[in-house]
């Protein structure tokens, strides 16, 4: 049953089913074997079961209408075929012979459609990829493909197949894929590179007290120090400061990034889309941006009064001009019939602006604002050790003067984990506003 | 609406609309200071509701005279006229681009981030001349007409080739065009779902009144389509050889093995093919 179960993972319609449904799917379907040469069915028959291949091969000979040449396939491990069977009173299509010895899985067609019945929504996901399969692998037209897109509604109004037949979004999606995530061996590699990093911490610092490594805290005084009700040198997750300092820093990274966000993907539009615009601005901005953000440590704090300002001055230059480029990068990787396109079809230059421009330089702005929130992060620590009374940056600062080697590795966790959640909360927001670029990468099979 | 004119061998569509008139254009391109004459002196008269098919080896300059129509490109010197009304010409180098003349591009130009139905919606929603509802309700209508119900909450990246071609013209339809501009559409696609393709377009032209400007280097796909046949000299283009499909329309795929299909071929396939060896010969690039 498990290996029925691995074998429909594989196959296309059958990707998107949970474990549950995936087992009530396996429980109809049985096993056979074939020899080379067995005809598993012919053309105009009646269509019962549909077919997964588990090993060995077939030949699928499809007869084209008006006589059209025949379309031949050869199917293999982890191929469907016999999808007539889901389709209303249809016959076969086509005519199937096994090429060497073959093992077949078959789940009846009838059943299967049942089985949907009772899960209209995992039934909606399966019939449409059905769909999708049959017209991208056998060039079949949509015409025949929509019955089987249709298919389970049967009983159903036509609003409900409305609703029914959209393609999961958000949140479900989501859902999908990380159940997906979690059966796969991803989480383990992912765990095993942790162990290796920190075993390597471990090794060298504490037990073979490599030279230049002995005065370096090891993992097991930084992780005693981090969760101790009262920490040696006065910081621990048990420490209303340790809070506070995050806090600090998030603010500001918050402050900046948003403001880095609004004027750098404006400024990346017009540069992209007005060639005036970009003539007299983008040579100032060439020879800014490449300006390490220390040299800019002093200007920011003549410029600005206080501490607070001149770091988040900092943290949002980088990020600035990080978003900016990419921006402007992303709306000239635009195709030009993108634009042609809309003007023919009666846009005008605000409405190319709005429509094809902003969201075809989407992935590109996502991905400016990946690395827009990482240099925050970086310019933010830059400057909190110069200057600032708070923060991550500060803390690493200070504990490294103050000789409490243990609390810049904590401020070093710390600042790792919530970087890298701020950096998954961009990629999250891209996903969710590109869910046509989501689900065109799903369907590419990542 | 299906009203198709029987009788001669030439029969077209019954359209008021969408006669094109091109009048000895030329268009220079001076990249780098080297003039190089893509259209020269080139004159055409297609009249409304025609498919008019213009051959030519790749790079000939038959996409610069479709830019020219379109209104992407400004020309040198000549006129182009849509229904006795000059597009561009002296004084107006340039045509607006408009709803009128809808290009469908070659490698497809279907907005990926907007769903199949958003896409066709997305003409009449921009001239802002119709209801949001009522757009809508054209716009599902027309999809089901097209055999492309089921797909409209897809986006254009999860469907397959063909059918994006079929949302894209129509997206073109949805705004009642004069002219659909086809620039090699079906290029890109291997030829079972080519044949396909063109199937479908007959049967889209046969319900809707349009003038159909057919750019491709397929010979047979001229033939199948065409009512006319233009074929290109290589750079600078010009029309080499005008030539009239006296196949009788409605057409389906019965037509490319009967006599008078391969007769036709026989008649112009030396013809292209001395201007794909000069064109070879010259090193113009693909495009």
């Amino acid at each position: 049953m498990d290996q029925i179960s691995a074998l429909l993972k594989r196959a296309m319609p059958f990707q998107m089913v949970g474990p549950d449904v995936l087992a009530s799917i396996a429980g109809l379907a049985k096993w056979k074997s074939h020899a080379k040469g067995d005809v598993i069915y012919q053309m105009g028959a009646e269509a019962d079961d549909i077919y997964l291949v588990s090993s060995g091969s077939v030949q699928h000979t499809m007869t084209g209408n008006n006589g059209a040449a025949a379309i031949e396939k050869t199917m293999r491990s982890g191929d469907v075929f016999g999808w007539a069977a889901v389709m209303p009173a249809q016959a076969r299509l086509a005519t199937t012979v096994c090429l060497e010895r073959t093992e077949l899985v078959r789940i009846n067609g009838a059943a299967l459609i049942n089985l949907f019945k009772s899960s209209p929504v995992i039934g909606d996901v399966v019939m449409s990829r059905f769909a999708t399969m049959i017209t991208r692998e056998f060039g079949i037209a949509s015409s025949v493909a929509d019955k089987v897109r249709r298919l389970p509604q049967g009983a159903r109004s036509t609003a409900e197949l409305k609703v029914q037949s959209a393609p999961p979004t958000g949140l479900a999606l989501t859902m999908f894929r990380f159940s997906q995530w979690i059966s796969s061996p991803k989480p383990y590699l992912m765990l095993t590179g942790f162990a290796i990093l920190l075993g390597l911490w471990h090794f060298t610092v504490t037990v073979w007290e490599l030279p230049r490594f002995e005065s370096m805290p090891g993992l097991t005084v930084v992780v005693k120090e981090m969760f101790s009700q009262n920490p040696v040198y006065g910081l621990s997750v048990f420490t209303p400061e340790y809070y506070q300092h995050i806090g600090v820093s998030v603010r500001r990274v918050a402050i900046a990034f948003f403001l880095a966000t609004v004027l750098g993907v404006s400024l990346g539009l017009f540069l992209g889309w007005s060639k005036k615009f970009r003539e007299f601005v983008f040579p100032v901005f060439e020879i800014l941006r490449p300006i390490p953000i220390l040299a800019w440590v002093p200007l920011a704090i003549l410029m600005f009064a206080g501490t607070e300002t001149p770091v988040i001055f900092l943290t949002f230059l980088a990020s600035f001009f990080a978003t900016a480029l990419n921006t402007m990068l992303g709306v000239e990787s635009i195709d030009e019939s993108y634009s042609r396109a809309a003007y023919c079809l009666g846009a005008n230059k605000w409405q190319v602006f709005r429509e094809v421009i902003t969201p075809g330089a989407m992935p590109f702005i996502f991905t400016g604002l990946q690395i827009s929130v990482g240099v925050a992060w970086f310019s933010l620590v830059a400057g909190e050790m110069v200057s600032g009374q708070f923060g991550l940056g500060y803390v690493i600062n200070t504990a490294y003067t103050m000789v409490t080697y243990p609390t810049i590795i904590i401020g070093m966790i710390t600042l790792g984990f919530v970087g890298y959640t701020t950096s998954a909360m961009v990629r999250f927001a891209g996903n969710y506003m590109m869910q046509w670029r989501v689900r065109e990468l799903a369907l590419g099979g990542n | 609406m299906n009203s198709v004119l029987q009788g001669s061998g030439n029969t077209r569509q019954i359209a008021t609309q969408g006669a094109i008139r091109i009048e000895e254009v030329v268009k220079i391109y001076d990249p780098d200071g080297a003039a190089v004459m893509a259209v020269d002196h080139c004159s055409l008269d297609i009249p409304a509701g025609e498919i008019c098919m213009i051959v030519g080896p790749s790079g000939c300059g038959k996409t610069t005279l479709l830019n020219a129509i379109a209104g992407f490109h400004s020309i040198t010197s000549g006129k182009i006229f849509l229904d006795g009304k000059l597009l561009c010409g002296p004084g107006k180098p340039q045509a607006d681009p408009g709803s009128d003349r809808i290009v469908v591009f070659q490698n497809g130009a279907l907005f990926p981030w907007k769903t199949n139905i958003d896409n066709v919606a997305f003409g009449p929603l921009m001239q802002g001349k119709m209801g949001k509802k009522e757009i809508y309700e054209k716009a599902r209508s027309m999809m089901a007409d097209a055999g492309l119900s089921g797909t409209e909450q897809n986006y254009p990246g999860e469907v397959s080739s063909g059918l994006r071609r079929r949302v894209e013209i129509v997206r073109a339809l949805m705004n009642d065009p004069k002219v659909l501009l086809f620039d090699e559409p079906y290029r890109a696609l291997d030829s079972l779902t080519k044949s396909v393709m063109h199937e479908a377009l007959l049967e889209i032209y046969y319900k809707n009144k349009v003038t159909i400007f057919f750019i491709t280097h397929d010979l047979e796909e001229a033939i199948f389509l065409g009512h006319r046949m233009v074929i290109m000299t290589t750079r600078p283009c010009r029309p080499k050889k005008i030539l009239a499909v006296d196949i009788p329309h409605p057409r389906d795929y019965s037509v490319l093995t009967s006599p008078r299909f391969r007769e036709l071929m026989d008649e112009t396939v030396e013809l292209v093919h001395e201007e794909a060896k000069k064109s070879f010969a010259a090193g113009e690039k693909e495009g």
